[in-house]
């Protein structure tokens, strides 16, 4: 490709626009599953129960500490399959372009596309781009839909949550939310602050094994907190977590106290939120401290009958503070 | 009572038991209430041995079991008068009359701290006891007692509901989770109807100018006020006078931070060193230059910032500033420190006050704050000054309201006049300016007041 930057004929359906599928997207992509002159592609599914889902990708900056926009990418759509208990086989990707948006890093962010997708193991087998006019895109979305495979006969989902059950996370929570939110607002790098984006089908594959398995979930937008109110409001019961029991690393939590921030509300994208059995819990927790992925998992709190489906959270002087509901911006009510 | 403080809250036995307790052992006793801070009383044994095991060596129970929690009420000496800070035992629930029949029975939620609820029907409202903060499991249950027992003892069913327009409220969510309809009522607006609907009784309640100074509340513009002088009466009040804005660095986190408010002050007058000392000063931080850094990066941008122009975070602020209080440990500490420390009288240095593009008229805080600043000074004086010239702003802006608007009264409410020397010293220069002034008697100034004002918004806003 001549060009330094992404212009309108890149998005025309000419030779502009084969040269940068060619030499961008099929380049880095390539599997044995691509071939961009296709229409559409037929699928090789193992035996098992198909799962199927979809995700946006609007991130910015475009790159931060611990991944960028193509990566995300790959690992949003695979962990939403794999927290389902499913193995992550295909991919498509959507690309909306901005004009103007400099080749070279549209090709790093591509790669680490490609790099992301060879480590899951899933192939990317349908594409198509777009070239945004200059202002009507944030230099670059993507949409990436998944194709998956998952045991017939699984028993996973809130409804299977019962009282007396345990919450299980497998790592520190709030990085990926910390670090965009630095890099978004140009704070300056610091190196202790690192997105944990990535992939957690290692954690869902250990989880799998383990008995006793209720419910898994990727705490992405709106965090931990999130998830759980969403565990409340689904089963009718109450969460019950213990604030000292939550790992999050001094990083995240110094600058979270310094800005007014709380990490239970704060993305990740590299870990899993479980439910399992309260007699089970120890085995999963082994299970994933065996793990990278998962050596700071933690046990941090339980399900439990309540009046109204609610999250308490035990603090450390064993006060029971009410974790609300994510606003839209938490304003100040207690000066 | 608390330390810092140059009064002591005393308790008078009240029960039996206290006097028992009292006879046994020949001298006064330093006592505490049996709950955690901000929850409401605990009522049965094993959850208090539980819950207070790691403060309390021995319990005592009781062998009546108790039904309805109810805390102890607190009161305060200021114009010469008892005025409650805290409703409870023996005098909620409180019946007041409504000056106006109602159309419907109705609950009233009150607000977020130090919480109350408020049945009316006709023209009787009912406050029940304070209830504590809303952002724990455990208040949430007893208010959910409260609006079930207050409804079955009067054999009354609310038919509508009334909340503060703060949408993060545990009160305001509640509200909007039952199957009735439901108003909502801005702050500063059920604080000076509360006060005008127990002054009024059954007449007509007049013209008012009421000063609503507090922490924070949520504005009709979505902001946090707190500095606000509202003109008019129940249902029609219009908002006339404020305080120069600042921003809240950390949102929430500035109410028990109140070096957070100094630092945001001190930008504001570009006192950048001042800013860096207060960083520099704060415990238990690893690396106060990038913490600093941090913050004020935010602050340029706006993160986490809203806008505010509460006279309690300028207290607040104040406070922080002269070294009284950085980190409060309790509610409100910072400000209760600078009125204990407040020297003889100083005269007031008068501010800035003009009429914004809005129609509002705006004190500006920059001269006083660069007043706190000043180590030349001791900080008894700037204590006094602080009050003296807060005192000065509230009765120059009360004198350039007069100029437009009539009033017959001038009222004080919301949580800063809990301030004894402030309301003292505003009522005093009103008075020699020839202006009734009228202070909060029955219910408490604070948030306590809410409910009834919510009522009170709500019988004239048909």
């Amino acid at each position: 490709m001549q060009d330094s930057h992404i212009s309108l004929a890149h998005g025309n359906g000419g030779r502009y626009m084969r040269e940068l599928i060619e030499e961008v997207f099929a380049r880095h992509l390539a599997n044995p599953g691509l071939d961009t002159r296709c229409d559409s592609v037929p699928l090789t599914l193992t035996q098992g129960e198909v799962m199927f889902t979809t995700d946006g990708f609007t991130v910015q900056p475009l790159e931060f500490p611990g991944g960028n926009i193509g990566s995300l990418a790959v690992h949003g759509t695979t962990n939403d399959l794999a927290v389902a208990g499913a193995e992550p086989l295909y991919l498509s990707l959507n690309v909306f372009i901005e004009e103007g948006l400099e080749v070279a890093r549209l090709e790093r962010i591509v790669a680490a596309l490609a790099e992301a997708a060879r480590a899951v193991g899933v192939r990317v087998v349908a594409g198509d781009t777009k070239v945004l006019r200059r202002g009507e895109g944030g230099g670059l979305y993507l949409a990436t839909t998944g194709v998956g495979v998952r045991a017939r006969g699984l028993c996973l989902g809130m409804e299977h949550i019962r009282a007396g059950d345990r919450v299980v996370v497998s790592g520190p929570v709030g990085d990926h939310g910390i670090a965009v939110l630095l890099a978004r607002e140009q704070f300056g790098l610091r190196g202790d602050l690192v997105s944990d984006a990535g992939s957690v089908l290692p954690l869902t594959r250990a989880a799998l094994e383990c008995d006793a398995l209720r419910f898994m979930r990727d705490p992405t937008r709106g965090g931990l907190a999130t998830v759980c109110h969403e565990l409340a409001q689904q089963s009718g019961l109450g969460v019950r977590l213990q604030q000292t029991s939550v790992p999050v690393r001094d990083a995240v939590q110094s600058v979270c106290d310094m800005l007014g921030y709380d990490p239970l509300y704060l993305a990740c994208e590299g870990r899993v939120v479980a439910v399992v059995g309260a007699a089970q819990a120890q085995q999963l927790l082994a299970c994933w401290q065996l793990l990278p992925e998962g050596a700071q998992a933690a046990i941090i709190g339980s399900i439990e009958e309540a009046r109204h489906p609610q999250v308490v959270m035990v603090t450390e002087l064993g006060g029971e503070r009410l974790l609300d509901e994510l606003e839209d911006d938490p304003l100040p009510r207690i000066c | 009572m608390a330390p810092g403080l140059g009064v002591v809250g005393v308790m008078l036995p009240y029960s039996p038991l206290h006097h028992l307790l009292l006879n046994a052992f020949g001298g006064a006793l330093v006592a505490t209430s049996a709950n955690l801070s901000g929850e409401p009383v605990m009522t049965d044994e094993a959850s208090v041995e539980q819950r207070l095991g790691g403060v309390a060596q021995a319990f005592l129970h009781h062998n009546r079991p108790i039904v309805r929690p109810a805390d102890d009420p607190v009161y305060r000496t200021i114009r010469g008068r008892a005025r409650p800070l805290r409703i409870g035992r023996g005098n909620a629930p409180l019946e007041l009359r409504l000056p106006v029949e109602l159309d419907r029975p109705v609950l009233a939620v009150g607000g977020h701290m130090k919480n109350t609820l408020c049945l009316a029907w006709g023209t009787r409202a009912v406050v029940s006891p304070h209830i504590g903060d809303m952002g724990t499991a455990r208040s949430l249950e007893v208010f959910e007692q409260l609006v079930a027992d207050l409804q079955s003892l009067y054999g009354v069913r609310a038919e509508a509901l009334i909340c503060d327009r703060h949408p993060g409220y545990a009160t305001t969510r509640w509200a909007q989770r039952q199957r009735l309809p439901c108003v909502e009522v801005q702050h500063h607006a059920a604080h000076a109807a509360a006060l005008v609907g127990e002054q009024a009784g059954d007449s007509a309640p007049g013209d008012w100018l009421v000063f609503t100074w507090d922490g924070v509340g949520y504005g009709s513009d979505g902001e946090l006020w707190g500095g606000e002088a509202v003109h008019g009466g129940p249902g029609r009040w219009r908002r006339v006078a404020s305080m120069r804005r600042f921003r809240l660095p950390g949102g929430e986190r500035a109410g028990r931070e109140p070096w957070r408010s100094a630092v945001s002050l001190a930008w504001e007058l570009g006192r950048h060193a001042e800013a860096r000392r207060l960083v520099a000063q704060l415990r238990e931080r690893a690396d106060p230059a990038g913490d600093y850094d941090l913050l004020y990066h935010a602050w340029q941008r706006g993160l986490n910032m809203p806008h505010t122009s509460a006279v309690g975070r300028l207290f607040d602020a104040a406070a922080a500033l002269t070294g009284v209080c950085r980190t409060a440990s309790f509610e409100g500490q910072g400000p209760m420190w600078l009125e204990a420390l407040a020297g003889q009288s100083a005269s007031p240095l008068a501010l800035p006050l003009s009429l914004g593009p809005d129609g509002i008229l705006r004190s500006d805080w920059r001269g006083l704050v660069e007043a706190m600043m000043e180590t030349s000074r001791s900080v008894s004086e700037r204590a006094a000054l602080f009050h003296s010239t807060l005192a000065g702003v509230l009765v120059q802006q009360a004198l350039a309201v007069r100029e437009t608007r009539r009033f017959d009264y001038v009222g004080l409410c919301g949580g800063v006049f809990q301030n004894r020397r402030l309301s003292e010293a505003c009522a005093a220069g009103l008075q020699q300016q020839g202006i009734e002034v009228r202070l909060c008697e029955r219910l408490p100034c604070n948030d306590a007041g809410l409910s009834f004002g919510q009522v009170i918004e709500y019988a004239f806003s048909g």
